[in-house]
Formats: C-alpha cells, sequence, structure tokens
C-alpha cells in the first residue's frame, strides 16, 4: 500500500536508539546487518536512483545496520571514500561501456566482488536499477558465493521491441533466483512481474521518499495575483489536451489568473496555438525542460498545483508541490487518491468540465483564505513520504530475506533451466556453473583465511561512533513528528 | 630491546617483523621477507631451458640457446638487483624524522630520509591493488605553504605488503612516538 499518512508508522518499531551503547545490544529487537548496495549509477552522477541509494544508506545506517556502495570509478574518483557519517564507497576500476553501465562479461568482477564481500563480512547484497549491469554481476556472484540478495527496480519498461525484449530475458534470468525485489510503486511492481516472469509474493513495493528540506514552502516569492503550476512532461499521458481546454475558459473568466507550465514534449505545440489564438503571452509562461533541482523555484511560485494526468502509479509530483505549500487539484486516476489525504487535495474526472469546477472552487476557497497556509501544508506533508520509514520497510524486507534459505547450487541450475527456457536456460546454468569453479579457484588462490577484516565505519562495531550521539537525537526529533 | 615477530603477506608468505627499541623514542622496524629459494630458481631457469630447446629443435639454430644462457644470467641479475627486495627497514626517531631503507637481495640499498617537520601524520589507508582491496602505511608530508594540506603520500613497506595485525603493530608505535614529538614541539 501507497502509504497515506502517518497511520502505519505506529505499527513499526522504533528506531534503535539502544546502537548508541553497546551495553544494550541484547535487549534491542532488531539484529543488525551487513548490507553492500551495488549500482553502476552513484554519485558524482546526479539523477533519482543515486540519491535514492545514498539517501537509503544514511536512514540505514542511522539505523545502526553497516551499509557499503559499491560502484565503478568516475574519471579520478576511484579507490575507497567515505562520505557522511562513514558511509563508504568502493569506485571499483571496471571499463565503462554505454551510458555510466560498465561492461559485462559476467566473471570479470568476481575477485574484486569477493573480496569486498569477504572482507566487509557482508550478509545482504542490494542491487539497484536494471540498467545497470555491475548490480546483475554483483547478484550473479552473490548467488554463487551463497550470500542473500536483494533487487529494487526503478524504472518500468516496454514489452514491444527488439530491446526491450532482450533486456526483459536478461532480467528474467538475473531475477528468478533472486531472494526478494523491491519495486518504487504499484504499477512498476506489475511491469517488473510481467517483464521477469515472477512470483508477485517475492515482491515488495517501497515508494520513494521526498527529502522535506528540500521543498520547503516560501510564499514571499508568490506574486499579487493567483497562480496556477504545472510540471510535467508535456506528453498525452499527462493529459495536457485537457489542460488546453481549461487555460482559456479559466483566463476569461478570471482576470488576474496566471499560469506557469514547466516541462518539454510533443504536446508543447498544442499549448503555444492556445497561448497564440486567445492571446495570453503574458498570462501563460511556458518554461520549457527543468532540472530537478530548479523544480522547488518553479512550484514555490504559485498558489495552486494542477495536475492532468490520464494515468498515473504513483504521482511524486503532487507530494513534491504539496510538500512546497501548494493547493493541489489533481485527476482521480490510478494510485493518486491514495497518495494524499482529502483536505490537502481536490480530486476531479479527467475531463474539462471537472476540472474547471474542481479549479474554480479551490480559487474560491483561496480568495476567502479558507484554504489552510504553506507552513501547515508542509508541515502535514514532510511526515508522510520519509526516508525512515523507507528505511524502516527495507529493512523488513531485509529480515524476510534473511529468514529464508539462499538456494544451493543444484536448486539454482533447476530454477534457471525450468525458468528460463530451455536454451537460455541451459546457458546460464552453464554460466552459472563456470562461475562456481572460477570462485573455487580463487579461494583456492587466496582462502578466505588470506583476506583482512575490514575496520567497520559503521554498523553496531563502527569506528565512527563519535556520530551516534548526534543521530540520537535526530532519531528523536523525527519521532515527535511522527507522533504529531 | 629488540624483538621478533612472525606474520604474513597479503599474498599468505610468511614476514619477519623486527623491532629495535634504541630508546623510548628512537624505534626500528624491520621487515624482512624469505630469500629466493633454490627451487624456485631453479624451476625458472629449467623452463626457460626447455623452451628454448624446443624452439633450438624446431629452427635448428644454435644462437637460440646461448640467448636463453643470457637471458637466464641476465634476468637473474636484474631481478636480484632491481626488483627482490629482502628488507625494508622503517626507523623513527622523534626529535629528527624517519629514514626508510629498502635493501635489495643483491646488496644494493635504497634509502629515503623524511624530516621530523615535514611529516604531518602516519596512517593505514586502504587501496584497491590489482584484484585486491588491501590496507597499507603511509606517511602523509605537509604542503609547506598550508601545513593544513597534505601534499604527498608515502607508502611503507611497499614490496613486503603486510597485512593489517602487522600494520597495526607498526602503526601504534609509531604514533607514540609522533605523540611525544608533537608534545615536546608545542612546549618549547
Amino acid at each position: 500500500m501507497a502509504c497515506r499518512g502517518g497511520g502505519d508508522h505506529v505499527k513499526l518499531p522504533s528506531p534503535p536508539l539502544s546502537s548508541v551503547n553497546p551495553g544494550s545490544f541484547a535487549t534491542c529487537p532488531t539484529s543488525f546487518h551487513n548490507i553492500c548496495m551495488v549500482s553502476d549509477f552513484f554519485y558524482p552522477n546526479m539523477g533519482g536512483v543515486e540519491s535514492h541509494i545514498y539517501q537509503l544508506s544514511q536512514c540505514l545506517i542511522q539505523r545502526g545496520h553497516k551499509v557499503i556502495i559499491v560502484t565503478h570509478a568516475y574519471e579520478d574518483r576511484k579507490g575507497i571514500r567515505y562520505l557522511t557519517n562513514g558511509l563508504k564507497v568502493y569506485y571499483l576500476p571496471l571499463k565503462v561501456m554505454y551510458n555510466q553501465s560498465t561492461a559485462t562479461t559476467l566473471f570479470h568482477s568476481l575477485p574484486l566482488l569477493r573480496y569486498i564481500f569477504v572482507r566487509e563480512r557482508v550478509t545482504v547484497v542490494h542491487s539497484h536499477s536494471s540498467f545497470s549491469s555491475l548490480a546483475h554481476d554483483a547478484l550473479f556472484h552473490a548467488k554463487t558465493m551463497g550470500l542473500h540478495t536483494v533487487f529494487t527496480d526503478h524504472s518500468l519498461f516496454g514489452f514491444a521491441d527488439v530491446s526491450s525484449v532482450l533486456t526483459n530475458k536478461l532480467l528474467t534470468v538475473s531475477l528468478c533466483d533472486t531472494n526478494h525485489i523491491i519495486c518504487v510503486s504499484y504499477t512498476s511492481k506489475e511491469n517488473t512481474v510481467l517483464r521477469a516472469a515472477l512470483n508477485p509474493e517475492i515482491v515488495s513495493v517501497i515508494p520513494n521518499a521526498v527529502d522535506p528540506t528540500d521543498f520547503t514552502p516560501d510564499p514571499c516569492k508568490r506574486h499579487g495575483s493567483i497562480t496556477i503550476v504545472v510540471v510535467s512532461r508535456l506528453v498525452y499521458r499527462k493529459g495536457i489536451d485537457l489542460l488546453c481546454g481549461i487555460i482559456p475558459k479559466l483566463c476569461q473568466k478570471y482576470q488576474n489568473l496566471n499560469f506557469i507550465i514547466g516541462g518539454e514534449g510533443p504536446k508543447r505545440i498544442i499549448l503555444e496555438e492556445v497561448r497564440e489564438k486567445y492571446e495570453l503571452h503574458d498570462r501563460v509562461r511556458l518554461l520549457g525542460a527543468l532540472e530537478h533541482k530548479d523544480v522547488r523555484d518553479v512550484l514555490v511560485q504559485g498558489h495552486i498545483f494542477l495536475n492532468t494526468s490520464l494515468t498515473e502509479a504513483f504521482c511524486m509530483a503532487i507530494v513534491e508541490a504539496a510538500s512546497c505549500g501548494l493547493q493541489i487539484v489533481s485527476t482521480r486516476v490510478g494510485g493518486i487518491p491514495e497518495v494524499l489525504p482529502e483536505n490537502l487535495i481536490v480530486l476531479c474526472e479527467p475531463s474539462v468540465k471537472s476540472l474547471c469546477e474542481g479549479l474554480e472552487k479551490t480559487i474560491l476557497q483561496l480568495n476567502s483564505g479558507a484554504l489552510p497556509t504553506p507552513e501547515n501544508i508542509h508541515n502535514i506533508v514532510k511526515t508522510f513520504y520519509t526516508w525512515t520509514n523507507v528505511a524502516q520497510r527495507t529493512e523488513k524486507v531485509y529480515e524476510l530475506v534473511l529468514s529464508e534459505d539462499v538456494l544451493s547450487l543444484n536448486e539454482r541450475l533447476d530454477r534457471l533451466i525450468s525458468h528460463c527456457g530451455s536454451v537460455t536456460g541451459h546457458m546460464f546454468a552453464l554460466l552459472a556453473v563456470l562461475n562456481y569453479l572460477f570462485l573455487i579457484f580463487l579461494r583456492w588462490i587466496i582462502p578466505d583465511s588470506l583476506i583482512d577484516i575490514a575496520v567497520d565505519a559503521t554498523g553496531p562495531r563502527g569506528a565512527w561512533t563519535h556520530h551516534y550521539p548526534h543521530s540520537e537525537k535526530r532519531d528523536d526529533n523525527e519521532k515527535v513528528s511522527e507522533t504529531r | 630491546m629488540e624483538d621478533e615477530r612472525i606474520f604474513s603477506d597479503i599474498c599468505g608468505g610468511r614476514l619477519a617483523l623486527q623491532r629495535r627499541y634504541y630508546s623510548s623514542f628512537c624505534r626500528e622496524f624491520c621487515v624482512s621477507c624469505p630469500r629466493l629459494s633454490l627451487r624456485s630458481l631453479t624451476s625458472v631457469t629449467c623452463t626457460v631451458w626447455l623452451v628454448a630447446y624446443g624452439l633450438f629443435t624446431l629452427c635448428e639454430n644454435s644462437t637460440i640457446l646461448s640467448a636463453a644462457i643470457f637471458i637466464t644470467v641476465l634476468g637473474l641479475l636484474g631481478y636480484l638487483h632491481f626488483v627482490k627486495i629482502d628488507q625494508e627497514t622503517l626507523l623513527i626517531i622523534d626529535s629528527l624524522g624517519i629514514q626508510m631503507t629498502s635493501s635489495y637481495a643483491s646488496g644494493k640499498e635504497n634509502t629515503t630520509f623524511i624530516e621530523m617537520d615535514k611529516v604531518k601524520d602516519i596512517v593505514i589507508n586502504e587501496a584497491i591493488y590489482m584484484q585486491k582491496v588491501i590496507y597499507y602505511l603511509c606517511i602523509l608530508l605537509k604542503d609547506p605553504r598550508e601545513p593544513q594540506k597534505i601534499s604527498q603520500v608515502v607508502p611503507v613497506f611497499q614490496s613486503a605488503k603486510p597485512r593489517l595485525d602487522c600494520l597495526i603493530e607498526v602503526y601504534k608505535s609509531c604514533q607514540e612516538v609522533l605523540a611525544h614529538q608533537k608534545a615536546t614541539t608545542t612546549r618549547s
């Protein structure tokens, strides 16, 4: 369930504050894990997956787990680095092939990854993004070494063209023996289950979170007249045709109404036509493509956020807008009704008439001052999709995974052959056997006992202990805001 | 005071760490690898000569055999003189500095000396080396213009590559000396 409000915070165990003093380990309800996040995409590269991995790791560290990140080297950034709170990042010297994704031979990364998994005593390998070949390699090697595996899928795929048929086949092979899969929304879950022919029971949904400190309201940026903001890709799915019907109607009715539209896409041309036809150049601003960091500065200029999507799995944009203190008007489609409580969102049918009525009602409330202030909206919304919540739910997935058995080589081969079609299945079963033989060879060359156990920076035996009093304080604050 | 302990290097080879405490603030650490064994020398020589003899039977040219003899002799000399390091020594004197000596199997010695006022700290660091992730001990040098910044990192025991337990031993002793040195400079 895409969680609604703080309802399910209450059931979850409180953050393990006892991790601060080692004396109380026995009383602590949760056990601690050594988690290794693997993805080709990490900072200094920028994007959604990167920030997801970083924020999730930081929250898991604060909850007392040991987290390390493995990625490939970015230009001169190679070797081992430490980030905030002792988050250790391995930038491995692997060749980048295409679009920041490494080349894969399925074998060449085994020696290094095995060395890291052994020296860091990793128990759970958590791979991110289906575009990352390092993530798939790590899953393959982790399964060979008998470690527990979790995979997070961040993207949606098609089924029709040749490239997606091939990637879907690879995904089937990669995920058929993975312990657990996490998707960021229900549409994504459906998509992944279909693409990779998975058992839906091993797929969990954990929505992304918004960093509320990035999306803060700033009412003095607003102008005197009422401004409606739309931020979306300008494509058919986002209901831009509806928007084209709404703009002239409302602009004729209200003389002090402005529109700001951010985003780029094939439907931009019809918006420009509307602007031309009704001579609304001074009242409808088209901003074009926006960087993620600029979105907040656009959002705070408006009073009302309009979302006209025709289909939507989990709308992050309306959460971001609400966090900036805007009143939301949206279509009632897909998972949108679950995202925000009723007093923060006006839901309409996906038609011009219904959306105009919704907007007029909101404008009326705005003029009469009946709406909550931006600060109030921000304070309510910021408790909904927090990284702490995401971390708690991911932690539960880890616990579930650790209670399961890892498939032995026999079972793994059976699974590959029965699950992935006879040709692909046999091919990858052979590769799995070769990988296992390679692992035995490596264990013979350098036995595990010769690998130095790394000094922990984070986790229960973390060397960076002086950070814990600070995190304890923050946990307390979060608890206060949750109970509010 | 002098003692010797046995550790291993990152590939599992035997290493001996000798510690000599001349006074409480002048210490010497000496890491020595086993000498070149007769067995490995014979096996390498035999392989080169067998290959050469194989080639000789193919093309029946006796220069190959003489070349093989030259290659083994020169290779052995070069290996002993430039590659094989038998012993690496770290001498730390609190008021003077740090001296690193590496002695080659041929008897050649290579010495580097770092003045104490250039030394910022001695730390254990991690690095990706070949297909391994290893710990190594290194000396951080101060930037002469900005004393807060590090201008250079000098690795210690570069050829022996001892494991973490050995490095911690050396690290702790060095830190004692450095701490004493810092205390005396701030007092004066």
